[in-house]
C-alpha cells in the first residue's frame, strides 16, 4: 500500500516535471565532448534533442567543474559521450561514478568511432555490463557486400543496413517500425561490440551476416584473429539495468553527424541513390535511451474479495484460504509526449503470480475494458482466481521484464489466513454428521427416559441398596 | 520460622478457632515469602520479561488484550515463520494468556489501571503463592499432622526447583501450570478419598485448565491412571475409585478436547491411551464387581477375574496393533527421549539442541532441592508405613517424578511438589515425635527417661510406630529439634542464595562485575532490538537462529523466519543451511524467503558463551538431517577432529555464512595479526573474511549482536562477488574472453 502511494506521488512529481521536459525522467542532458566546437558537426542531432525539450550542457572531460553528482544527488538526468581523444576521462568520470550514476537512474548514451580509442573508463563500464569492445582502437567493421558505393567504394567501411526489425516476435519494434522499404541506415566507420550472455543486454542493430571486424593497420593478408563476425557483432546495443536505467552504445558516432543525416547513399550493386534513415533512427535511439519511449508506468494496483456478500474493501491485507479474489493492474506506456494505453504484444502475456516461496498460481492477465479509461491512457489488466488452500504470507507478483520496455516488478503482500472457528459449515449441514447427531440425541433421550423410569418405579425390596457395598 | 508456630500453638490455647486463625496467618505469610523471594530480578534489574518463550507469551497476551478473545482464538500470526505464518490461536496453550487477560480486565473494571506488562511479570510470583496454599491442602490429605501441610507449603514456596521457573518476569506456561498441577492432584485425592462426583468434577475442571495452560498436562493424564492401576493391582478397587476416576476422565477429556491445540489428541495418541485404557478397565471391573455381588460363586469369580485379565490383555494387544497400523499416533519424539536419553541426539537434533532437554546432572538435585532431596525418601518411606490410597499416590508420583527429573533437566519442576510434600511429612513426623512427648502415659515416660535420649534420636523414625522408645529427655529433644531448626535455616539461606544468584537473571540483560566490584549491565540485546525497531521497515524480515525468534518478535516487533516454537523442522533446517553454507548457496535461500536482515550473536569480544558459533554445530546437524548430501558435519571439523575457528579452521567453516558474519571486520579492532577470539581463546587469521552478498548494518556496543542487511540483486546484472570486487576497484581483465577458450555465442 505504502509503496503504491509513494509510487503515485513519484509519478505525480514526474508528471509535473514532464510538462517542461518530454522525457519521463528529467531533461538535464550532459554532453561530453573533447572540444565544444565539435558540437557543430552534431548540430542536427543536438537540435532535435533540444527541440524535444532537453536542456543541453556541454563539458569537456578535462573540465574541473564536471561532476555528475552534487551533494549525493544527480546533477544530470542523462549523459551523452561523444568520442574523445583522451585515453582517460579524468577523476570525475571513473567507472564507479558511472555505475553510481546508473544506479541512481541516470541514462547514458555512448558513441564510439573507429580510429579513436574508447576511454578506459567507458571500456571498464562496458565490460561490467558484459559488452566487449575490440582491443585495438583502429578496429573497424567492414562488409564487402553491404557498403555504400558512393563514399566507401574501396574501403567498404560504410555499411548500409536495413532498419532493424524486432529481435523477438513478442517485442514491439521501437527502432525500425514505419520505415519504408527503401530506407537504409548508414553505419560509417564504426566499431562493433560483442555482447555477453547478460539478460539485460539487447542488440538494437546487428551487423549483417557478411560483416566482420578487423584491424586495417595489420598488414596481414588474412585476418586470422577475428574479434567477432556476422550477427554476433552488435553495432548498436541497448542495456537496461534492473532499475530501468538505460545505456545505449552506438558503434559509429558519425552516424549521428549532420552529414550522414542528409547524404545520399548508394547500395553496393544498386544504381539508385537513397536518403538515409539515420535521422529518424537517431531520434528513436536517443528517445529510447532518455526515457521518451518504451517507458511503462503502473498507475495503480487493486485487489479485492470477489465473493457475493463479501467485504468490498480495496487492497485488504488479509484474505482467507479459498477466497475468490480479483486482481487488477493499470498500466500506461509513454510515447514521446504522452502517456497512452499499454497493449501487450500479440505473442506475449502479462502474468500474475500468486506465490509463497514458489508460485501457487501463474495466470495471464486479460485486458479489462472496465478499467480502461481516464482519457484512454490507462489500460487495466485483471484476473480472478481462487486462493490456494494453504495459509501463509503470499505475494501478488507482476514480473514483466522485456527488452526495450522498462521493468515492471510489483509485489503486493497479503496474508492468507486459515478458517476461523466459526467459518466452518455447521454440523447439521454436513450429511455425514447426521448419524452422530442422531446418536447424541438417542443417548440423551435414553438417559432421560432411564432416569424417569428409575424415579417413578418403586423399589422392589429394601435390600437393593445394601447389596452394592460388597467389595 | 516453621518451628515457631508449633511452639506458639503448644503454649497458646488449644481452641480450634485460634489454631485456624494462626494457620491462615502462617499460610498468608508463607505465600508472601514465596512472592517476595521471587522479586530479586525486578529489584535488581527492572520489570522486564525474561528469556525467550516468555516473550512470545507476552506478545500473545498483548494481542489478546488488544483484540479480544475471539480474534485471539482465530489468530493467524503473519509475523513469524515467514512466509508460512503460524496458526497461533490453534497451536498454543491459551491458559496463561487468558489468565492474564482476565486479571487485566478485572483490575480495569475495578478502575485499577495496571500495565499488562506488570501483570505478566508478576503473574508467576502470584501463582507461586497459590501453589504454596495448594501444597498445604494436598499435604493435609496425606497426614493428620497440621504442621506437615504448613511445612510443605513453606518448602514449595521457596524451593529453588520451582523458583527456577517462576521468578518475576518468567512469564511462562509453567508459571501457572505448577499451581494447577498441585491443585488438580489435591482435588483428585479429595475425590478419591470421598468417592465424590463433585470433587471429581472439580478435578476435571482444573485438569481442563491445566490442559489449557501447559503441554505438561500429559503428566497428570498418565499419573492418575497409573495411580488407579496400581490401586487395582493392589486389590483396592472400590466404588470411590470408580466414581472419581470415571468422573474425572469423562469430564476432563471433554474439557481437554476444547483446546484447539489438543483437539482429538486424547483419543488418538499413545500418551493418552493409558487413561482411556484404565477407563475401560474400570468399567469392566465395575461390571464384574456387580456380577460378583449378584452371584456369590467362588469359581465363577475366578472365572470372571480371568475374563477381566484376558480383556485387559486383549485391549492392550489391540492398542499395540492399532498403533502399528497407524490408527493411533505413536509416541512423539520428546517421549522417546524420555526413555532413551540419547534418542534425540541421534534422531531429532532439534530437541537435543535445547539445553533444558538434557539429562540432569547429579549436583542439580542438591542445587535445586538442597536438604529436601535426602528428606524425600524418608517421606516416601513414611507413606509406605500407612499406605492408604492417597499414600500410594505419593509413592507412584515419587517414583515417576524422580525418573523423569533424572532424564530431563526441565522436569525437575514436576518432581519438586512431591519432594516438598514427602519432605514435609518427614520433618513434621520428626518434629511431632520429639515435641509431643506428653502423649504416652506416665509410666511409659518413666521407662523412657531411664533409657538414653541419644539412642532415641538415632532411631527417631521408628519411634513413630513405636512411641515407647525413650526419646523424652529434654536435652535429646532439644538437640534433635535444634538440629532440624538449623537445617531448616540453612535451607532458607540456600534457597535465597540460589534464587538470587542463579535464577534471577533475565538473560536479556547480562550482568557482570567490574574490577572494583560494581555491577555492570551489558545491554546489547535490547540495544540491537531497539535498533531494528527504529531503523528497519515494519515488515523487514529478520533471519536469525531460532533461539532469538521470540525476542525479535517481542522486542523488535519484526517478522522472523523461525522462532522458539520449533514446529517446523524443515524451515529451521533451511535457516541452518543458509547459515552453514557459503554465500553463493545462502543468497538464493535468503532471496526466496525475502530476508532483509540477518542477525547473529557473537561472543568473541566479550567471552560470552551463548553465542552462535557455539551453537553452530546444531545448525549444521539440523541442516544435515534434511540435506545430508549438501551439508556435512564432518567438514566443519579439522582432520584431527577439532572444532576450530582460527587459521586452521576447515574450508567449510571459513566459507560458511555464520563464520563470515561473526568475524567480519573483527580484525580491525586489533593490531595486525593479534585478532583474538576471547570465547574460544584462539588467534584469528590475519586476513578477515569478506562478504559480498551482505552489508554490515549494525554491531552492538560489545559486539554481541551483529546485524547484516541482505543486498538486493545487482542493478547491472552482475554476480555479487564481481560487483563487490568492482566496488573495491578491481577491474575485470579486458581480454578475459580470449583466454577462456571458445566464446559463448549469443542467441537471441
Amino acid at each position: 500500500m505504502r509503496s503504491l502511494l509513494s509510487l503515485f506521488s513519484l509519478l505525480a512529481f514526474l508528471f509535473a516535471a514532464a510538462v517542461s521536459a518530454l522525457s519521463t525522467s528529467g531533461n538535464r542532458l550532459l554532453v561530453i565532448l573533447d572540444d565544444v566546437a565539435e558540437k557543430e558537426s552534431y548540430s542536427k542531432f543536438l537540435g532535435d534533442l533540444e527541440s524535444r525539450g532537453f536542456q543541453l550542457s556541454f563539458e569537456s572531460p578535462k573540465s574541473e567543474s564536471l561532476a555528475l553528482f552534487h551533494l549525493g544527488e544527480r546533477r544530470y538526468d542523462h549523459v551523452v559521450f561523444f568520442p574523445t581523444k583522451t585515453k582517460g576521462l579524468g577523476p570525475n568520470l571513473t567507472p564507479n561514478i558511472l555505475v553510481d550514476f546508473m544506479n541512481a537512474n541516470g541514462n547514458v548514451l555512448v558513441t564510439l568511432t573507429s580510429g579513436t580509442a574508447a576511454p578506459n573508463s567507458l571500456v571498464s563500464l562496458l565490460t561490467e555490463l558484459e559488452i566487449q569492445l575490440p582491443a585495438d582502437r583502429t578496429n573497424l567493421v567492414v562488409d564487402h557486400f553491404h557498403y555504400d558505393a558512393a563514399s566507401a567504394a574501396d574501403t567498404h567501411d560504410v555499411l548500409l543496413l536495413p532498419p532493424p526489425t524486432s529481435v523477438r516476435p513478442d517485442i514491439k519494434n521501437y527502432f525500425g517500425a514505419g520505415a519504408g522499404k527503401d530506407d537504409v541506415l548508414a553505419f560509417p566507420r564504426g566499431v562493433g561490440a560483442a555482447l555477453g550472455a547478460s539478460e539485460l543486454l539487447t542488440p538494437i542493430l546487428r551487423a549483417p551476416r557478411t560483416a566482420y571486424s578487423y584491424n586495417p593497420k595489420e598488414q596481414a593478408e588474412v585476418v586470422d584473429d577475428v574479434f567477432a563476425a556476422g550477427e554476433q557483432l552488435s553495432l548498436v546495443s541497448a542495456f537496461q539495468a534492473r532499475n530501468s536505467a538505460r545505456l545505449t552504445l552506438v558503434g559509429a558516432a558519425e552516424m549521428l553527424q549532420d552529414k550522414w543525416f542528409d547524404v545520399e547513399v548508394t547500395k553496393a550493386g544498386a544504381n539508385k541513390a537513397a536518403k538515409t534513415f539515420n535521422r529518424e533512427f537517431a531520434k528513436r535511439v536517443s528517445g529510447w535511451t532518455f526515457n521518451e519511449i518504451g517507458v511503462l508506468r503502473v498507475n495503480w494496483i487493486e485487489h479485492h474479495l470477489n465473493e457475493a456478500g463479501g467485504n468490498n474493501e480495496s487492497n485488504p491485507t488479509i484474505y482467507r484460504i479459498k477466497n475468490d479474489v480479483k486482481y487488477t493492474i493499470s498500466l500506461s506506456e509513454y510515447v514521446w509526449t504522452t502517456w497512452s494505453l499499454f497493449t501487450v504484444p500479440a505473442n506475449d502475456a502479462l502474468q500474475l503470480e500468486f506465490s509463497m516461496l514458489s508460485p501457487f498460481h501463474r495466470l495471464a492477465l486479460t485486458p479489462s475494458a472496465a478499467y480502461t479509461s481516464a482519457g484512454e491512457s490507462e489500460s487495466g489488466y485483471s484476473a480472478t482466481f481462487k486462493l490456494p488452500d494453504q495459509h501463509g504470507i503470499f505475494n501478488f507478483k507482476i514480473n514483466y521484464k522485456r527488452p526495450f520496455v522498462s521493468n515492471v516488478e510489483e509485489k503486493n503482500t497479503v496474508s492468507v489466513r486459515h478458517m476461523a472457528h466459526d467459518e466452518w459449515p455447521r454440523s447439521f449441514v454436513i450429511s455425514g454428521a447426521w448419524p452422530w447427531i442422531t446418536g447424541v440425541g438417542v443417548t440423551v433421550a435414553g438417559w432421560l427416559g432411564f432416569c424417569a423410569l428409575w424415579m417413578y418405579s418403586a423399589p422392589v425390596g429394601g435390600k437393593r441398596a445394601g447389596s452394592k457395598k460388597t467389595q | 520460622m516453621s518451628a515457631d508456630p508449633l511452639q506458639v500453638l503448644a503454649s497458646a490455647g488449644k481452641g480450634e478457632s485460634t489454631r485456624g486463625l494462626l494457620r491462615v496467618i502462617i499460610l498468608l505469610l508463607i505465600a508472601a515469602a514465596a512472592i517476595a523471594s521471587r522479586l530479586f530480578s525486578v529489584i535488581r534489574f527492572e520489570s522486564i520479561i525474561h528469556e525467550f518463550d516468555p516473550w512470545f507469551n507476552f506478545r500473545a497476551t498483548k494481542y489478546l488484550v488488544a483484540n479480544g478473545f475471539y480474534n485471539f482464538w482465530d489468530w493467524f500470526d503473519d509475523r513469524t515463520w515467514h512466509p508460512l505464518g503460524r496458526v497461533t490461536g490453534g497451536t498454543l496453550y491459551p491458559g496463561l494468556m487468558v489468565t492474564s487477560g482476565i486479571i487485566y480486565h478485572a483490575l480495569r473494571a475495578l478502575t485499577i489501571p495496571v500495565d499488562i506488562r506488570n501483570i505478566c511479570v508478576l503473574l508467576a510470583p502470584a501463582c507461586s503463592g497459590l501453589t504454596a496454599v495448594a501444597t498445604y491442602l494436598l499435604t493435609n490429605e496425606m497426614t493428620p499432622s497440621p504442621s506437615a501441610g504448613l511445612l510443605a507449603a513453606l518448602f514449595m514456596g521457596i524451593a529453588p526447583g520451582y523458583i527456577s521457573r517462576s521468578v518475576a518476569g518468567s512469564y511462562d506456561n509453567e508459571a501457572i501450570a505448577i499451581f494447577l498441577l498441585v491443585f488438580t492432584f489435591y482435588l483428585w485425592i479429595k475425590a478419591l478419598k470421598q468417592g465424590s462426583m463433585l470433587w471429581g468434577a472439580l478435578c476435571a475442571l482444573f485438569y481442563g485448565y491445566m490442559v489449557a495452560s501447559w503441554g505438561g498436562y500429559a503428566f497428570i493424564t498418565c499419573l492418575l491412571p497409573l495411580h488407579a492401576f496400581v490401586l487395582i493391582c493392589m486389590g483396592r478397587y472400590s466404588t470411590r475409585l470408580y466414581v472419581s476416576y470415571t468422573t474425572w476422565y469423562a469430564l476432563g477429556t471433554l474439557a481437554s478436547m476444547q483446546i484447539p491445540f489438543v483437539g482429538f489428541l486424547p483419543v488418538k495418541t499413545s500418551e493418552h491411551m493409558p487413561a482411556l485404557g484404565i477407563f475401560g478397565f474400570l468399567q469392566l471391573l465395575a461390571f464384574l464387581d456387580y456380577v460378583r455381588a449378584a452371584m456369590p460363586s467362588r469359581q465363577f469369580q475366578t472365572f470372571l477375574w480371568m475374563f477381566a485379565g484376558g480383556t485387559f490383555g486383549l485391549s492392550l494387544l489391540g492398542l499395540v496393533l492399532a498403533t502399528s497400523a497407524g490408527v493411533i499416533a505413536p509416541w512423539g519424539g520428546r517421549f522417546y527421549s524420555l526413555w532413551d536419553t540419547s534418542y534425540a541426539k541421534i534422531h531429532i537434533p532439534i530437541i537435543a539442541s535445547v539445553s533444558e532437554h538434557q539429562p540432569t546432572a547429579w549436583p542439580a538435585f542438591f542445587f535445586d532441592l538442597n536438604m529436601l532431596i535426602w528428606l524425600f525418601p524418608v517421606g516416601v518411606y513414611l507413606c509406605f508405613q500407612e499406605l492408604a490410597d492417597e499414600h500410594v499416590f505419593i509413592v507412584v508420583y515419587a517414583v515417576f517424578g524422580s525418573y523423569f527429573a533424572g532424564v530431563m533437566v526441565r522436569l525437575m519442576l514436576t518432581l519438586t511438589p512431591v519432594v516438598c510434600v514427602a519432605a514435609a511429612i518427614a520433618v513434621s513426623t520428626l518434629l511431632d515425635t520429639y515435641l509431643r512427648a506428653k502423649l504416652p502415659k506416665p509410666e511409659e515416660i518413666q521407662a523412657a527417661e531411664a533409657s538414653e535420649g541419644k539412642k532415641g534420636a538415632k532411631s527417631g523414625l521408628k519411634s513413630t510406630s513405636k512411641p515407647v522408645v525413650g526419646v523424652y529427655a529434654i536435652w535429646g529433644k532439644s538437640m534433635m529439634v535444634s538440629a532440624l531448626a538449623v537445617y531448616l535455616l540453612i535451607f532458607v539461606l540456600h534457597c535465597t542464595w540460589v534464587t538470587s544468584n542463579a535464577y534471577s537473571s533475565p538473560s536479556v540483560v547480562l550482568a557482570s562485575r567490574l574490577p572494583d566490584g560494581s555491577q555492570h549491565i551489558i545491554d546489547d540485546y535490547r540495544e540491537a532490538y531497539q535498533w531494528l525497531r527504529q531503523n528497519t521497515r515494519e515488515d523487514a524480515k529478520i533471519m536469525s537462529w531460532w533461539d532469538y525468534g521470540y525476542q525479535i518478535g517481542g522486542m523488535a516487533d519484526r517478522p522472523t523466519l523461525v522462532d522458539n516454537n520449533t514446529w517446523n523442522n524443515t524451515h529451521i533446517a533451511t535457516v541452518g543451511k543458509a547459515m552453514s553454507s557459503s554465500e553463493e548457496v545462502s543468497y538464493p535461500i535468503m532471496r526466496q524467503h525475502e530476508v532483509d536482515y540477518v542477525l547473529v550473536v557473537f561472543g568473541g569480544l566479550l567471552g560470552y558463551s551463548g553465542d552462535d558459533i557455539n551453537k553452530f554445530l546444531w545448525m549444521v546437524r539440523i541442516a544435515e538431517g534434511i540435506w545430508p548430501e549438501e551439508i556435512s558435519e564432518r567438514s566443519f571439523f579439522t582432520p584431527r577432529g577439532e572444532y576450530r575457528v582460527d587459521g586452521e579452521a576447515t574450508e567449510a567453516m571459513k566459507n560458511s555464512l555464520m563464520y563470515k558474519m561473526s568475524y567480519y571486520n573483527y580484525n580491525n579492532l586489533f593490531p595486525p595479526g593479534k585478532a583474538m577470539d576471547r570465547m574460544r581463546n584462539s588467534l584469528l587469521p590475519e586476513v578477515g573474511p569478506t562478504l559480498s552478498t551482505l552489508d554490515e548494518a549494525f554491531t552492538s556496543e560489545n559486539w554481541i549482536i551483529r546485524i547484516y542487511k541482505v543486498k538486493d540483486l545487482d542493478n547491472l546484472g552482475r554476480d555479487h562477488t564481481s560487483a563487490a570486487a568492482f566496488d573495491r576497484g578491481h577491474k575485470k581483465a579486458k581480454k578475459a574472453s580470449k583466454k577462456r577458450g571458445p566464446r559463448r555465442l549469443r542467441v537471441d
